[in-house]
């Protein structure tokens, strides 16, 4: 039991978990948002939770640390799919604000569409 | 046999005899009859042949005197011619009857009689005498018939005792009719008749008399010369038999038996009328003398009998010698036999009659004896050599069975198991070991028979499962591979039911498979035991392919399980009810030592002991696995069920203690929510505590215990850092986003939410933690 992380697309990055992201696990994905957080101005962060089994606060504080990067230049962190006690933890400590946990990449496609819309409408 | 044939043929003989002495008896006594009644009529005529003539002379003067009408004066020459003609006669007379109506007629009367050699004369005329009123004269007169007199004595005649012939006669009246005239007498002299009869002969008879008709001067004179009989001599004897020859006379009979006994005989009397005088002949014989013939032929047959008798005897000893000496001598041959001699030499005995016959049967018997001690000898060195080899088969079962030592058994259980079988070699078995990745493979079976085909069938099964359990299969997969290779080529068709688990030592994971076999049971570390959820496929060797189920479950640390074969729950009762499974179950629960061989001798002890209250009819086997990671203790709380992890202070030691503790809750049922929540709790206190550990150099001691109740599960975190209330910092402001918040005290912060209660203590040099969480979780309102 341990933790798979897969770099699904590196621009914007979306990451998928896989098993356990606990203070054993934590590490690897700290090390892997070094990786992904060098570079400037990233608009958002994706992360994959659907195939995540567990989650402790360790792993929350990656997630918290990958917002405190890219939040301050307009970034955004989107979680998708967790399971339940995955979303169980995350709201205990309410982690991710409100809007930024989307049930399917269909619900945050949808999402982004819409923002786009009001991005342009906007301009 | 010689006693037995003495004592039918006596009685036979003896019958025989008196039968025949019966029909000799009856003939004697016919011909008795007959010869008496020869005997009297001889006896008699020979008298009347004498007295007839005397008769016939007095009638015929009496005639005469009618015709010739002499005169008077001629009448004593008449009378002298009479005696002179029959020298029998005594006496005789003429006398004259006295006519009252004629004048000058007077009694006249001469007597002549015989006195020595002469002739004397008397006047019965005399007055002193008168004639005419004597019987003899009167009865004659009267009658006017000829009459013999009574005996009487004639005092003034003849002077003497005697009988009296009396004829009248007559002559011619004035009117030329019939005029009684007087009487002609002849006397006999009792004298004679008593000579006359002494001259008879009596024959065969014993004693015989001549008697007088019934008068006052009955006479009786004796017949023959002797008067053999004393009895018969006998005065009240004459009587009597003078009495019943009259009644013989008057109903016409002539030869009778006497009506009493005389001198304690049966006697005979036989009686017979003369023809002149009215004078019996009787006589008499006692039946002795009747059947003294009889029995003197009686006599000659028994001394004929008795002699016949000891002929036979001797014949029958010798016949018997002849046959017995041979038997005994064969009895004496075959008694040496008794002393196990079967080598006996029987007597040649070569005769054709039944003890040839029996010698040959006897040396017939012999030979066969012989034939079938010898075959036994055979048989029974044969049997004990099969016992033998029974004996070595047991054995190296038994050797193919894993050892209980130490070597054995694994470092995080405990494994006990005992094999009982019905016969010496059987066809259960079980097996044990670590296999190669580390996990711990058991399993029980039962071969479908017993004896040493199953003890081969089961041989072949524990060498497959060594091979194939020890390459890491999963145990559905492994009983179908053993099943393959079982299938191919069972023509003997056996067929075996398998229970096959795989344990992980290091997480509690069971995973179990079923070929056809009783699912095990869990005893919990609180002494309830509960069947395995199984599923079971077919038994092995039946048919392929067959794909087995898996069934996984997690095991307490502390839990026993328990495999066993249907010899256990079938096992019956002395009202024969089956042990059953809920028994066992039962039987697991009892206080006790509760380490897995004390379970197993206890259940060896309840069915497979000759005293137990359940007797078993089939082979028992019982596995036991106890679940003892050395880091965990357990134990039965009067609250529930309590368990202790020692921790190793690292982030592997936190999984360990994660892992035993989802053994511990998945076992007992806790929902997966809870589970996780308890996860949750674990890593973030633990880790807290890890932390803490590394910043010391490693030398924290930390404990995690587990109290399970109805209705909680409570958590007990023990560490000897330095202390710290973790409860004491204040909650996150969740109001402030996270982003924004120093990041720390969340995870504390997640195990107060989780949790239903949390406390914080200092003991013993301890922090002590406590942690409640309901069993099942109540929602709770999350703050915004």
């Amino acid at each position: 039991m341990s933790l798979k992380i897969l770099l699904e697309q590196e621009n914007p990055p979306v990451i998928a978990l896989e098993g356990r992201l606990d203070s054993n696990t934590a590490p690897d994905l700290d090390r892997m948002l070094d990786r992904v957080l060098a570079k400037k101005g990233i608009p958002r962060i994706v992360f994959q939770l659907g195939d995540l089994d567990y989650l402790s606060s360790a792993g929350i504080r990656c997630f918290v640390r990958a917002r405190k990067a890219i939040e301050p230049h307009g970034g955004k962190v989107a979680i998708v799919n967790p399971q339940p006690g995955v979303q169980k933890v995350l709201d205990i400590v309410k982690a991710i604000p409100a809007g930024g946990v989307f049930k399917s990449v269909a619900e945050l496609d949808a999402y982004l569409d819409e923002m786009q819309r009001k991005v342009r409408e906007g301009e | 046999m010689l006693f037995w044939i003495l004592a039918v043929s006596i009685p036979i003989y003896a019958a025989a005899l008196y039968m025949s002495y019966q029909a000799t008896a009856q003939r004697l006594e016919a011909g008795a009859a007959r010869d008496a009644d020869e005997l009297a009529t001889q006896l008699a005529s020979s008298l009347d042949t004498v007295i007839r003539p005397i008769e016939g002379g007095v009638r015929t003067v009496a005639r005469q005197l009618e015709e010739v009408n002499p005169p008077p004066e001629q009448y004593p020459l008449r009378i002298r011619g009479i005696l002179a003609a029959w020298p029998e006669v005594y006496g005789s007379t003429i006398a004259v009857e006295v006519r009252e109506d004629e004048p000058g007629s007077r009694p006249f009367a001469p007597y002549y009689y015989r006195r020595g050699a002469a002739v004397a004369y008397s006047d019965l005329a005399a007055e002193s005498y008168g004639y005419s009123r004597l019987k003899w004269y009167r009865e004659a007169a009267d009658t006017q018939q000829p009459v013999w007199s009574t005996p009487y004595f004639d005092a003034g005649g003849g002077e003497t005792w005697m009988v009296t012939y009396s004829v009248p006669f007559f002559r011619k009246g004035p009117a030329d009719q019939r005029l009684f005239a007087g009487v002609i007498t002849a006397d006999l002299a009792l004298d004679w008749v008593r000579n006359a009869a002494r001259d008879l002969s009596l024959g065969p008879f014993d004693t015989g008399w001549l008697v007088s008709p019934p008068s006052d001067q009955a006479f009786m004179a004796h017949i023959g010369r002797a008067d053999s009989h004393k009895a018969a001599g006998a005065v009240s004897f004459q009587e009597v038999a003078r009495t019943e020859a009259e009644k013989m006379l008057a109903r016409g009979a002539s030869f009778a038996l006497l009506p009493r006994r005389v001198a304690g005989e049966p006697t005979y009397l036989a009686v017979r009328n003369l023809e002149t005088l009215d004078w019996r002949v009787i006589l008499v014989m006692p039946r002795k003398t009747l059947l003294s013939e009889a029995r003197g032929l009686l006599k000659r047959q028994l001394w004929l009998g008795a002699a016949g008798l000891l002929l036979l005897t001797v014949a029958i000893s010798l016949i018997a010698a002849g046959i017995s000496r041979p038997i005994h001598a064969l009895a004496e041959s075959v008694r040496t036999a008794e002393e196990g001699n079967l080598d006996f030499q029987l007597p040649d005995v070569t005769s054709r009659d039944e003890t040839g016959v029996l010698a040959v049967a006897l040396r017939r018997l012999r030979d066969s004896l012989k034939t079938h001690v010898q075959l036994r000898a055979e048989s029974l060195a044969a049997e004990s050599r099969l016992e033998h080899e029974l004996h070595i088969a047991a054995s190296i079962q038994q050797s193919m069975l894993p050892r209980g030592d130490s070597a054995a058994q694994p470092r995080a259980a405990r494994v006990a198991a005992a094999l009982v079988p019905a016969k010496q070699v059987g066809g259960d078995f079980y097996d044990y070991f670590v296999s190669r990745d580390g996990n711990l493979l058991f399993a029980v079976g039962d071969v479908s028979d017993k004896g040493i085909p199953a003890a081969l069938f089961m041989a072949r099964v524990t060498g497959l499962l060594r091979v194939l359990g020890n390459t890491g299969n999963s145990p559905e997969r492994l009983l179908a591979e053993i099943n393959a290779r079982l299938v191919a080529g069972n023509d003997a068709c056996m067929f075996v039911t398998v229970g096959c688990g795989v344990l992980d030592l290091s997480n509690g994971l069971l995973k179990y498979a079923s070929a056809g076999h009783e699912p095990p049971l869990v005893r919990r570390v609180d002494g309830s035991a509960h069947p395995l959820r199984t599923e079971s496929g077919t038994a092995i060797g039946i048919d392929a392919p067959v794909d087995y189920l898996l069934s996984q479950a997690f095991i307490a640390p502390g839990d026993t399980l328990v495999l066993y074969t249907d010899g256990v729950t079938e096992a019956e009762s002395h009202d024969r009810v089956q042990c059953g499974a809920d028994r066992l179950a039962r039987l697991l629960g009892e206080p006790g030592a509760q380490d897995p061989s004390a379970l197993v001798q206890r259940v060896i002890d309840s069915v497979g002991r000759p005293a137990a209250e359940f007797h078993a009819s089939d082979d028992v086997t019982v596995l036991a696995v106890n679940l003892q990671p050395p880091a965990v203790t357990s134990r039965r709380d009067a609250a529930g069920e309590y368990w202790r992890i020692e921790a190793v202070a690292s982030p592997n030691g936190i999984r360990q203690v994660q892992l035993w503790l989802r053994a511990i809750l998945a076992a007992r049922n806790v929902s997966p929510e809870r589970m996780a929540d308890v996860e949750l709790t674990t890593e973030e206190l633990l880790t807290n505590i890890v932390r803490e550990n590394t910043s010391r150099g490693g030398s924290v001691e930390v404990a995690v215990e587990c109290l399970l109740s109805a209705d909680a599960i409570t958590l007990t975190f023990r560490d000897s850092g330095k202390p710290f209330d973790p409860l004491a910092h204040a909650p996150p402001d969740l109001a402030q986003d996270i982003a924004d918040r120093a990041i720390g005290g969340l995870g504390i912060f997640i195990v107060r939410e989780l949790a239903d209660a949390v406390n914080y203590s200092f003991r013993d040099g301890r922090n002590v933690l406590e942690i409640r969480l309901r069993r099942t979780p109540v929602p709770k309102g999350v703050s915004p």
